[in-house]
């Protein structure tokens, strides 16, 4: 039995270690490139670009934790602690911003916060015809619309916790004549601490990450500029520097978020668990929850739905609705699925490994693996451009190309559903299975895949999702004549066709939403 | 052993059973994901790398498909951007043309070998000497002007008169200019430097950073749309987009002024369209059929009238809402120094801190 395991073992733990390899390399390629460059370009990039850059991606990832803290945190705590008409209904639509990219928020907003736009002149009435009010080209605009986008994050993973959270802790604190709100400072939150902010964790990644949204919104951060570096020049070396800068920022933020979740852990301690008890709220309580409610989910959703919506409707828009336009379609929905499916196939021998038979090299491919979650999605794309066309010019040009930078971009968000699917099942279960006579095969087939089968559809999910929205690397490496409806949004949004960018957005929207309800049905992990 | 086929036939059937959809799909994926890697040796078709914006190229090249039966397939990016894609591809790029809006980059892909020499007796007629390569690698095909843009509510024409007044500290915020990426503000640059040298240059780079502050756009509509809604003052643009905006909406405050003018001035910054066919194109008599149409009077006439530029064409007229060709005067320095004068200004850009 252990020599056939064995057998089994070694061509997984290549694919593994290929798989690990194929991810790193991206990585490497770029450090070598920026570590080679000519001193003077460093610091030139120095005394020029770097200060400003890391100031605002430092800045703007700050404002919006900030930002997404209250909104998520207060919005879980409502659903969760209060009963009121409705509840259920805002419990669902909280996470609705979810199916909405960044970059098309920021495009909504810059019509609705824009010079002259809508919300200007609703404040101007009031105001006066002189004044002014928040640019959507701003620190502010960005953070506005990053952590609109965002909460979600937080107010899943919080209200999660709070569900689960166990009651008696609190009701010890009351007992031992604790105030309500001590309790609160002094037990919730702490223990609540390490979901909030893994939230928060989530939220920053992301930000630091984007390029869609500051590219269009015109904010310079570390990832819009390596994209402009990228393209505005005839040589990728600044845009390498920044990319470094960029992995080591992220790393460095991984690293501290790890340390802070350590020292936090909290266990259950035998006993019983009990669900809180839900506060009944009065008429006004009622109104007012419904009325922040309404006021969030309108702003990061509603309104901005509507919009695009009216605009895919306008003649416009409709004019651009041909053969041409459902080849974009079809072309993201094949991107999407190849990408996800490839990605649950080529990450289920890393789990696998990394769960089964925990040697140092198993566990060093998969955290290799998660390599890709600090690499920003151009920096991957310069990657494999370059790499494909030294190593497998014949891919060159072609989608797989871009499966390719998916998978290296998205693996991790997918780990991070796999992993925690293998490692729930104990291999008691497949060994006792063995013993009852089953063999190798049947013992997957009928013990195993059914009980990781859950694991592996959100994983599949959510790199179809991310696939879905994706543009930097698209942007690079799409073949001609290749375009997806992301970038179809971009490339019109970017010209302020607010109209003409309406279908393609309103439809990535629709095909997220099915499967962000499917994701949240089941126990949700990282995005 | 013997074995029956009727012991096999369970199998097979499972076997089709549990890998024939999967095998299907994979079937599918593989041939769609192909499918554009194989369209670029199919024998009608040519391949265009495109520079300029979609909706300004895309109606000729229909043009020229209706009339010819010939398949273009558009990639439509930054001009920078497709010339690093052409270098990096190298010998295994699927372009046939590369198109830009900006000779600089055609000269710069002409120097590393991506471009071929042409010997086109219609190119040589049609487009003056001074519009295209020494060897006809590239040829223009239509001529744009950097101008500055104003709200006519919130200046006064005599208020400006050289692009370098645009750094004066009076316009403090009310100026929106380009980003350091687009090859015009890097052409334009260079032809500052030519005239006016390296110190001057530097100074004007400086207060168009203080001037602009956050109002640095990707893209020139955006610039055009916020002087027309009078969020800035003036904008430095490429004319053409002043009239397309005008075109649409013929009441907007909006108006063109053209810079350097005076006497012994400078004169306005010019650069032009270009167009060129790769060194591995495989379809390069297609490829001259397409450049025969775009110069051709017809093919000017539509590219004119419908991005209005100045087509380089003798004998085509440019949109009578433009500013009378023979009314100003464009800066003497070649397009085909260009090339060699963008390094040195984009450190220069750099140096100073533009975005």
């Amino acid at each position: 039995m252990t020599t056939l395991r064995q057998q089994l073992a070694s061509p997984l733990q290549l694919a593994a270690l290929a798989t690990a390899g194929l991810i790193l390399l991206p990585l490497g390629y770029v450090s070598i490139l920026a570590l080679s460059a000519d001193p003077a370009v460093w610091s030139r990039l120095w005394a020029t670009r770097i200060p400003e850059l890391l100031f605002n991606t430092i800045t703007l990832a700050g404002a919006v934790a900030l930002l997404t803290l209250i909104l998520g945190v207060s919005t879980a705590w409502l659903v969760v602690r209060f009963d009121f008409p409705g509840r259920r209904v805002w419990e669902a639509a909280l996470i609705l911003p979810l199916a909405m990219p960044t970059y098309v928020l920021a495009y909504v907003y810059t019509y609705l916060l824009g010079f002259g736009g809508p919300a200007e002149r609703l404040w101007q009435l009031w105001a006066g015809p002189q004044a002014r009010i928040v640019s959507p080209h701003s620190f502010w605009g960005t953070t506005l619309v990053m952590a609109l986008d965002t909460f979600p994050f937080v107010y899943l993973l919080t209200r999660s916790a709070l569900l689960s959270l166990n009651v008696s802790f609190e009701e010890v604190s009351r007992a031992c004549g604790v105030s309500r709100l001590m309790t609160l400072w002094r037990v919730t939150l702490p223990l609540m601490r390490p979901s909030i902010a893994a939230g928060i964790a989530l939220v920053i990644l992301y930000v630091v990450s984007d390029f869609g949204a500051v590219s269009l919104l015109r904010y310079q951060t570390l990832t819009y500029a390596v994209f402009q570096q990228m393209t505005g020049r005839s040589d990728n070396t600044a845009a390498s520097i920044l990319s470094v800068l960029l992995v080591v920022l992220a790393l460095l933020f991984l690293i501290t978020e790890r340390w802070f979740r350590q020292r936090s852990r909290f266990y259950q301690t035998a006993g019983r668990y009990r669900p809180p008890q839900r506060v009944r709220c009065s008429w006004l309580g009622t109104a007012s929850i419904t009325a922040f409610m309404s006021l969030i989910v309108a702003v990061s959703f509603g309104i901005p739905a509507y919009l695009l919506v009216t605009w895919s409707l306008s003649p416009e828009a409709q004019a651009i609705l041909d053969s041409r336009f459902y080849g974009f379609i079809w072309n993201s929905a094949l991107l999407a699925t190849a990408a996800a499916t490839v990605g649950v196939i080529v990450g289920l021998p890393l789990a696998y490994l990394a769960s089964r038979r925990p040697t140092a090299l198993t566990i060093g491919c998969l955290q290799a693996a998660y390599a890709g979650y600090v690499l920003p999605g151009p920096v991957a794309a310069l990657a494999v451009l370059v790499l494909s066309l030294k190593i497998a010019p014949v891919l060159y040009g072609t989608a797989i190309l871009l499966i390719i930078a998916y998978v290296i971009h998205f693996l991790p968000a997918g780990l991070q559903s796999l992993e925690p699917a293998l490692q729930q099942i104990t291999p008691n279960l497949e060994e006792a299975a063995r013993t009852l006579g089953l063999g190798v095969r049947e013992t997957w087939r009928r013990v195993t895949l059914p009980l990781i089968r859950n694991g592996f559809v959100v994983a599949w999910v959510l790199m179809f999702l991310q696939t879905m929205k994706e543009l930097p690397a698209t942007l690079l490496l799409r073949p001609v004549g290749f375009d997806t409806l992301a970038i179809r949004v971009w490339l019109e949004a970017s010209e302020e066709y607010f109209q003409l960018a309406a279908p393609a957005a309103l439809l990535i929207v629709l095909l997220s939403l099915p499967a962000l309800f499917l994701l949240v049905s089941k126990d949700w992990r990282a995005a | 052993m013997t074995i029956h086929v009727e012991q096999l036939r369970p199998l097979a059937a499972r076997i089709h059973r549990r890998f024939m959809p999967g095998l299907l799909t994979l079937l599918l994926v593989l041939s769609s994901v192909l499918a554009p890697f194989a369209s670029s040796f199919a024998a009608d078709k040519l391949v265009v790398y495109s520079g300029r914006a979609e909706r300004l190229i895309k109606p000729v090249l229909d043009a020229f498909t209706a009339k010819t039966g010939i398949q273009v397939d558009l990639l439509s990016s930054g001009t920078t951007e497709l010339v690093n894609r052409l270098k990096a591809e190298g010998d295994r790029t699927p372009a046939d043309l590369l198109l830009t809006n900006d000779a600089g980059s055609l000269e710069l892909a002409r120097g590393a070998g991506l471009l071929r020499p042409l010997n086109m007796r219609e190119v040589e007629r049609a487009i003056p000497p001074q519009f295209r390569a020494a060897d006809n690698s590239w040829v223009g095909l239509s001529g744009r002007f950097w101008i500055i843009a104003y709200n006519t509510t919130l200046v006064k024409p005599d208020q400006i008169g050289s692009l370098l007044d645009l750094a004066q500290p009076q316009w403090k915020d009310k100026i929106a200019i380009p980003n350091s990426g687009s090859e015009y503000l890097q052409a334009g640059v260079s032809v500052i430097r030519a005239s006016h040298g390296d110190e001057r240059t530097k100074k004007f780079l400086e207060g168009l950073r203080d001037n602009a502050g956050s109002q640095v756009y990707q893209k020139s509509s955006q610039i055009v749309d916020a002087v027309a809604k009078g969020q800035v003052a003036l904008g430095i643009v490429n004319h053409y987009y002043v009239y397309r905006h005008l075109a649409t909406q013929p009441t907007a405050p909006l108006a063109v002024l053209m810079p350097d003018q005076k006497d012994g001035a400078m004169g306005a910054i010019m650069n032009v369209t270009g167009i060129g066919i790769t060194k591995s194109s495989t379809h390069a008599e297609n490829a001259k059929l397409l450049i025969e149409f775009l110069i051709s009077q017809a093919g000017q006439k539509m590219f004119a009238d419908l991005d209005k530029e100045y087509p380089l064409h003798q004998d085509v007229k440019a949109d009578p809402a433009l500013v009378d060709r023979k009314s100003f005067h464009a800066a003497m320095v070649p397009l085909t120094r260009l090339a060699e004068l963008r390094e040195p200004t984009l450190t220069l850009i750099e140096q100073v801190g533009l975005r």
